[in-house]
């Protein structure tokens, strides 16, 4: 308890700075800076309060003498009022102050002072003169109205907004990039706020006409942060330009994504899927370039982890997700493969995006085949400065479980000699770091070697599903019945 | 239903109250139970929103009440003006005693107590809390939105100020005619009288300009109380048109290219606004020396104001732009059809028209055929 005092005298100092500092926040410097601070500032009222509470108003005085100064400062800063739930904070800190019953004229005092704040922080609406005589006139308090004329300038703004986009030259009222840069910072604090939205989203999505990013980090930064704690909801045209625009906004979705499969405890397929698909990120992904960089975080995280499990089964589930969100895009506006995949020869990506499911059973070996061949040519593709390679390669494969699976439940299937090319899949999926000779020795060898290596791959198999939770009831059941089998030939 | 139409008087009268010094006399119990009593209609507002006959009822209490303090022509209007306002009438109450200075500091203490009781306290009245916090919250978005990104539009209406105000006069307007069949005339008659005279013409003006009241949200599901859209407009046009005086301002006070919108869109308007015009003009007479026409008295509209005038007026649509030239051939005839300039004011507008629409076509790049003026 002492030492959160001490913490809290700490603060107390830290804050009243930043505050005199931030003044009014009318400029760019101060506005930044308070926006920044938001929601620390938020968490120092918080706990005040806590500690307010607890206090009558002479005791308050007696702790925190400059408590008045502090709190007026807050509430003469329109960002901290319109951030989340300060405005409602600092109102329980003020009634803290308040004498019940006052003994003398400076606690009367007080009390008039705090009644003055309060109504200051409720005035809300302070206009021209004109306006306030208006709508007295008719009749109408703020509370009446305001909701209206929000909607109104929000309304506005946006639409100014979109001409801006559309006409570029060719308009009267041409935004500066200093009103659009002002207009991103003061939209930090009112992220929330649902009624702001429209305004958001039409930040985010009219790009304007200077070359260089005018809106503000930290606007990019709050709209992200509440993407993901979900507090805000945007059409995906909007999050795309969001993640678009703002590189480390995607990168910490990514990141969002990953803690949130690492802290779950036992991640089904299904369960990730569900995270995967709540994130956004599938759909956002058929924009070449975001696939491009969460592909590149994937890989990362893979070669991190060793080529975990886990990892794989995710990527797995992503690219299932992306395929689907890909055929539901507008045809005329799809991308080109390449733009996907721009290591890969296209017919090699055409032919691994299809779903399994789609290709008829006779045409399956064959299919495998394919893939088979078009894989070992780009892995054993030792041309110098080219992207291929083993490693890439088998990076590429691995996005489609389904093809995997396939070659393994085609090796279980037939009771003939299993074709080659099948064998070199299964083999360059489990180790793609083994040489070209080995595999080549691998494949040739019919000895109980090889039966020993399928036997082996099998049980990585059977266990990697019972571990993940795979559900391929016939695929598991064919496996385990042809592990009884050959461990009794062996 | 008798007893909710009682507590509605009651509670209008606390209303009005709280507002003066007569609540030095309140003590911690008369706030809680004014409290209760706004609780008590929001929560009626809440069940009958959709109940078409009890809303009916209580909107038509509260329009009796105001009638009844001096009608719609006389005095201010009451906090509870309006079903809609039962919405919010604890935030109504609280804010008036809040800012009152004479409550006393018992009371204030139990109200303030009331109104903020913390987070989590248990049967604290949480919406209370949270409708406050939220019109802090949308006035600092306001105010930021309005010094950081907000410019004033010159297109008068479409600027959110504007539109706002004009949308509360437009329901004012529907509302009071709905009370009393009369009621807007002197109303608006009476706002005249009270308000910035200037703010009021512009606000009428984009009233007018307003697309048709789309029916509220919860009001869709019973299209009896909600009468047609536009009768807002039509009592504004009404009024217009029969106080000469205030038109006269009206057709002075604003720039010619909104006059000109005005009257399109509501014909009516236009032969009283040409009539005006005409006036105006026959005021003029040319000074031979200048070589131009001026006014006799400071007042009289200049030369280029009436020439921007029937300028604007002439780049309308079709019937109005051509009825202004109907009108300005006729002057120009009954005035003796000169062709020359310095005799009549009117030919000398219509070849200023004539030159300046081959002048325009030029800049346009189209060709100097026959103009349509």
């Amino acid at each position: 308890m002492a030492q959160d005092s001490v913490d809290l005298s700490c603060d107390y100092q830290f804050w009243m700075q930043k505050l005199s500092v931030w003044g009014q926040a009318s400029t760019l410097e101060t506005q930044q800076d308070t926006c920044l601070h938001l929601a620390q500032f938020q968490e120092f009222l918080r706990k005040m309060y806590e500690a307010l509470k607890e206090m009558d108003s002479n005791t308050v005085f007696e702790r925190f003498p400059t408590i008045d100064q502090l709190l007026a400062k807050a509430c003469w800063n329109p960002f901290i009022l319109a951030y989340d739930e300060s405005q409602k904070i600092l109102i329980w800190c003020l009634c803290c102050l308040i004498n019940k019953e006052p003994q003398n004229s400076r606690q009367s005092k007080l009390n008039s002072w705090i009644q003055g704040v309060l109504s200051h922080i409720l005035s809300a609406l302070r206009f021209d003169k004109e306006v306030a005589l208006f709508t007295q006139g008719l009749g109408y308090a703020p509370v009446d109205y305001y909701h209206g004329l929000l909607k109104n300038m929000v309304l506005s703004l946006a639409s100014e907004l979109r001409e801006n986009h559309l006409n570029g030259f060719n308009t009267q009222r041409r935004m500066t990039p200093e009103r659009l840069a002002s207009l991103s910072r003061v939209c930090v604090p009112l992220i929330t706020l649902p009624d702001v939205d429209p305004l958001v989203e039409a930040l985010l999505v009219c790009h304007g006409h200077e070359p260089q990013e005018i809106l503000q980090p930290e606007f990019f930064e709050a709209v992200n942060e509440a993407i993901l704690l979900k507090k805000i909801s945007l059409p995906m045209s909007a999050v795309v330009c969001l993640w678009l625009r703002h590189l480390p906004s995607l990168e910490k979705a990514m990141l969002h994504l990953f803690e949130k499969l690492i802290s779950s405890e036992r991640n089904c397929l299904r369960r990730i899927e569900c995270f995967i698909k709540d994130s956004s990120l599938p759909q956002a992904a058929c924009h070449p370039a975001i696939f491009r960089v969460v592909d590149e975080m994937f890989r990362c995280a893979l070669l991190e982890t060793d080529g975990a499990p886990e990892i794989i089964a995710t990527i797995q589930v992503f690219t299932q997700c992306f395929v689907e969100a890909l055929g539901k895009e507008n045809k005329q506006l799809r991308f080109a493969l390449k733009t996907y995949f721009p290591y890969t020869s296209p017919s090699l990506a055409m032919v691994l995006l299809q779903d399994p499911q789609d290709v008829p059973r006779e045409h399956w070996l064959q299919t495998l085949k394919l893939i088979s061949e078009l894989l070992r040519e780009a892995a054993e593709d030792q041309t110098h400065g080219s992207r291929r390679g083993p490693l890439e390669s088998w990076f590429l494969f691995i996005h489609f479980g389904g093809w995997a699976e396939m070659v393994a439940e085609q090796l279980l299937r037939s009771a003939a000699e299993p074709p080659a090319a099948l064998l070199w899949l299964l083999a360059f999926y489990y180790s793609p770091h083994d040489g070209r000779q080995q595999r080549a020795q691998t494949m040739m060898a019919h000895t109980a070697e090889i039966t020993h290596e399928i036997i082996g791959f099998l049980d990585q198999t059977l266990y990697r599903w019972d571990r993940l939770g795979i559900e391929s009831p016939r695929s598991g059941k064919l496996a385990r019945e042809l592990l009884k089998e050959l461990r009794t030939q062996v | 239903m008798e007893s909710l139409l009682q507590h509605l008087d009651r509670f209008s009268e606390l209303l009005a109250v709280s507002r003066t010094t007569h609540v030095r006399t309140w003590d911690p119990v008369t706030v809680r139970r004014a409290l209760q009593w706004a609780r008590y209609l929001r929560h009626i507002h809440r069940r009958f929103g959709r109940h078409g006959p009890i809303r009916t009822t209580l909107e038509r209490r509260l329009h009796n009440q105001w009638r009844q303090e001096g009608g719609f022509g006389r005095g201010p209007v009451p906090g509870l003006a309006n079903f809609q306002a039962l919405g919010h009438c604890d935030v109504l109450l609280s804010l008036r005693l809040l800012e009152n200075q004479a409550l006393g500091d018992a009371a204030r203490h139990y109200l303030v107590q009331q109104l903020f009781p913390g987070p989590g306290v248990p049967d604290a009245d949480e919406t209370l809390q949270e409708s406050l916090a939220r019109l802090a919250r949308c006035g600092s978005a306001v105010h930021m939105l309005r010094f950081n990104g907000y410019r004033k539009n010159l297109n008068l209406q479409e600027d959110s100020l504007m539109k706002t105000q004009a949308e509360l006069l437009l329901e004012r307007l529907q509302e009071v005619g709905k009370a009393e069949a009369e009621g807007p005339a002197r109303f608006l008659s009476s706002l005249w009288e009270r308000l910035p005279q200037n703010n009021f013409l512009k606000v009428i003006a984009v009233a007018l300009l307003q697309p048709p009241l789309s029916p509220r949200p919860q009001e869709e599901s019973e299209p009896s109380i909600h009468k047609t859209p536009g009768e807002g407009s039509q009592a504004l046009v009404h009024w217009l048109l029969g106080n000469s005086e205030v038109f006269a301002a009206f057709c002075r006070a604003l720039p010619a290219g909104l006059l000109t919108s005005v009257t399109s869109r509501h014909p009516a308007l236009s032969p009283v606004y040409l009539g005006l015009l005409t006036d105006w003009g026959q005021r003029l007479h040319y000074d031979l020396q200048e070589g131009i026409w001026v006014g006799t008295e400071s007042q009289d509209v200049p030369w280029e104001e009436l020439h921007n005038r029937f300028q604007s007026l002439c780049q309308a649509p079709p019937p109005l732009k051509d009825k202004v030239l109907t009108a300005l051939e006729a002057c120009k005839a009954q005035d003796g059809d000169f062709e020359v300039p310095g005799l009549s004011i009117w030919t000398d507008l219509l070849l200023a028209l004539r030159s300046g629409a081959f002048r325009k076509r030029q800049v346009l790049g189209l060709s100097p055929g026959l103009s349509s003026v």
